[in-house]
């Protein structure tokens, strides 16, 4: 656990840097520092493993005042990753992750077997293709992967990242942050995370702390913080497509239609009509054996005389945990416009359409203006 | 590859050439020295040469590391600004001058020298280190590494091959200017090569050059072979795939 109890930072010309600042991060929670730049958050971060000195107030990591310990012996206990990496040239990979287990004096088979492990953790397979490379011959997502594995290296509780993935371009960073959220969700570290990207912190964070000038304006979950700008200053960083940016949120599961009607491929299209007459629809689920195979349009009732003749495969389909940001851009790529919703071994679950995500959203926007 | 070709035919025209006056014995009036004076000069040659290079090794490459440090490095751009003042007197001019402060003879040469070759060696101690990239540093101190830690394991590793290129620019800058040190008591090749010029003999004055030069492109390489001996493999790959 990291607690801050009013920590200020005044650098000697005067500068408030940090104006009384205070929160908590519990065991295992991913906490995310979010402001604008120069807001003070990159500042109020270092100042927890002591690389900026406090000016006054308290940081206790883990109950214990972070100023009472041996300033290397604090740092060697938590994880430290940053936007440049700072990857030593001269060092092997293996070498770079073992920093703080050498530090600690672990045995050498000891950190190689550590190295190994960290490797196939961050995605870096085989371990052994890298084990001995040089930082100069990776590319710069897989630095950044060796950056983060060298953090976790002596497998410390509490994790510091001061934008991790801030130099890397857009599509290697959404990797990167997807599997980094795949890795906390098996290391369960506490994490105090820098950024100023509100996508980045609204996709990462169990919670958010909002600071601005020195000061913490919310702490909240993203949910929160989407739905209950607290000021106007969280309204306009938020941005005005606050509605859009919550369906990042929430997972196909919660909203899809569960049980959508369906047809079966041997069906006889006369009968397939009678139906969409009855549920009011222009389209069908075809399924086989509970499996997944198409859909069935009102247009081509003509074509044929069962359903396997006109069924149209589906171009994609969305799984349970899918989010709804990620649902609804694969929506607007199909033809259909509708998503099929099915399980690893293709069974259908259910539907998402376009409806399903207004009511979120008219949901989203009514909930907010009730404040 | 292509250094090595060039340097073997500078290195083996040079030595024709010295062999080629050396045989041929009188020039004129005078005699040509003999091997065994060339053997002798440049022996006290390289000598002079060694001994003021170790010792702006030994001051230079502390001073330039400890100016690196926080509480040093506001006096750097003193001390390496005075020290760059040295250098910018000519080579000639900074050796007459060690006449009248300091006499005639063996050491005023070497303090000339010392002097002559101090700023390089100093400055890309500084350099070296202080061009570091500080994300690297920070990393390093983020994670619990001592300043004692932080120096031994990453600046100067990554600060060695600066260093060593600052250590053979300034020895081999020096071998020239050794020649000079003749003119307030030293001695060396510049003996020969002074010989030439009073007497007026143009292939004596070569007699002296010749070795001098060649004495100039095998400290290079040898130099060079260090450098790039002690430079960590990390760093070659870096300057390959930064260069290809």
């Amino acid at each position: 656990m990291i607690k801050l109890e009013e920590v200020a930072k005044v650098y000697p010309d005067g500068t408030e840097a940090v104006k009384g600042i205070s929160f908590e991060i519990q065991n295992g929670e991913f906490c995310v520092l979010l402001g604008p730049s120069g807001c003070g958050k990159t500042t109020t971060m270092k100042m927890i493993n002591r690389l900026i000195p406090i000016t006054s107030g308290k940081i206790l990591v883990d109950g214990t005042d972070n100023t009472k310990l041996d300033v290397n012996d604090l740092r060697r206990g938590i994880g430290y990753a940053i936007q440049e990496i700072g990857l030593f040239p001269h060092m092997t990979v293996s070498e770079n992750i073992t920093t703080v287990p050498r530090l600690l004096r672990w045995a050498k088979g000891k950190c190689r077997q550590r190295a190994i492990e960290l490797l196939e953790l961050v995605g870096l397979t085989p371990a052994d293709n890298f084990l001995d490379k040089y930082p100069a011959e990776l590319s710069g997502g897989q630095r950044q992967r060796v950056g983060v594995a060298r953090s976790l290296g002596a497998d410390p509780p509490v994790l510091l990242m001061d934008e991790p993935f801030g130099a890397i371009d857009p599509i290697t960073r959404e990797r990167l942050q997807d599997e980094f959220l795949r890795i906390q969700g098996e290391i369960k570290k506490t994490i105090a995370f820098v950024t100023h990207d509100i996508n980045e912190a609204i996709k990462m964070g169990d919670r958010i702390v909002l600071i601005r000038a020195g000061k913490l304006v919310q702490y909240d979950t993203p949910a929160e913080l989407l739905s209950r700008p607290k000021d106007d200053f969280v309204r306009d960083f938020v941005g005005a497509d606050r509605a859009l940016k919550s369906l990042r949120l929430m997972r196909v599961k919660e909203v899809m239609r569960a049980s959508p009607p369906t047809v079966s491929l041997e069906e006889g299209l006369s009968s397939v009509r009678k139906q969409m007459e009855s549920v009011g629809l222009k389209w069908l689920m075809a399924v086989d054996d509970e499996r997944f195979m198409g859909w069935v349009s009102w247009e081509d009732l003509g074509k044929g005389e069962k359903v396997r003749d006109i069924v149209i495969p589906p171009a994609t389909t969305a799984t349970p945990n899918t989010p709804l940001n990620q649902a609804l851009s694969l929506m607007l790529n199909s033809a259909i416009g509708n998503l099929g919703v099915v399980d690893d071994e293709e069974r259908l679950l259910g539907v998402l359409t376009f409806d399903c995500i207004r009511n979120v959203i008219v949901e989203f926007q009514s909930e907010g203006e009730e404040r | 590859m292509r250094r090595r070709i060039v340097f073997i035919l500078l290195l083996g025209l040079f030595i024709g050439l010295t062999i080629w006056i050396t045989g041929i014995g009188r020039i004129g009036v005078y005699s040509a020295f003999t091997s065994a004076d060339l053997l002798r000069e440049s022996g006290n040659h390289f000598q002079m040469v060694g001994i003021a290079a170790l010792v702006a090794i030994a001051v230079g490459v502390p001073l330039g590391i400890l100016l690196t440090r926080p509480r040093f490095i506001k006096l750097s751009p003193f001390v390496i600004g005075g020290v760059g003042m040295g250098q910018c007197i000519p080579s000639m001019a900074l050796i007459a001058i060690m006449a009248p402060l300091m006499g005639f003879g063996f050491w005023p040469a070497i303090v000339a020298l010392f002097i002559y070759g101090l700023l390089p060696i100093l400055r890309n101690s500084y350099v070296g280190i202080r061009n570091i990239d500080p994300a690297i540093i920070e990393a390093a101190s983020g994670m619990g590494m001592s300043r004692g830690q932080i120096a031994r394991k990453v600046e100067l590793p990554l600060a060695r091959p600066v260093i060593m290129a600052g250590i053979r620019t300034s020895t081999v800058i020096n071998v020239g200017t050794a020649a000079l040190a003749v003119l307030v008591g030293g001695t060396g090749l510049g003996k020969i090569i002074l010989t030439g010029v009073f007497s007026r003999q143009a292939l004596i004055t070569l007699q002296g050059a010749a070795p001098t030069a060649a004495m100039a492109i095998v400290l290079d390489f040898i130099l060079e072979s260090i450098e790039n001996w002690m430079t960590p493999r990390g760093l070659k790959v870096q300057k390959q795939r930064g260069e290809g």
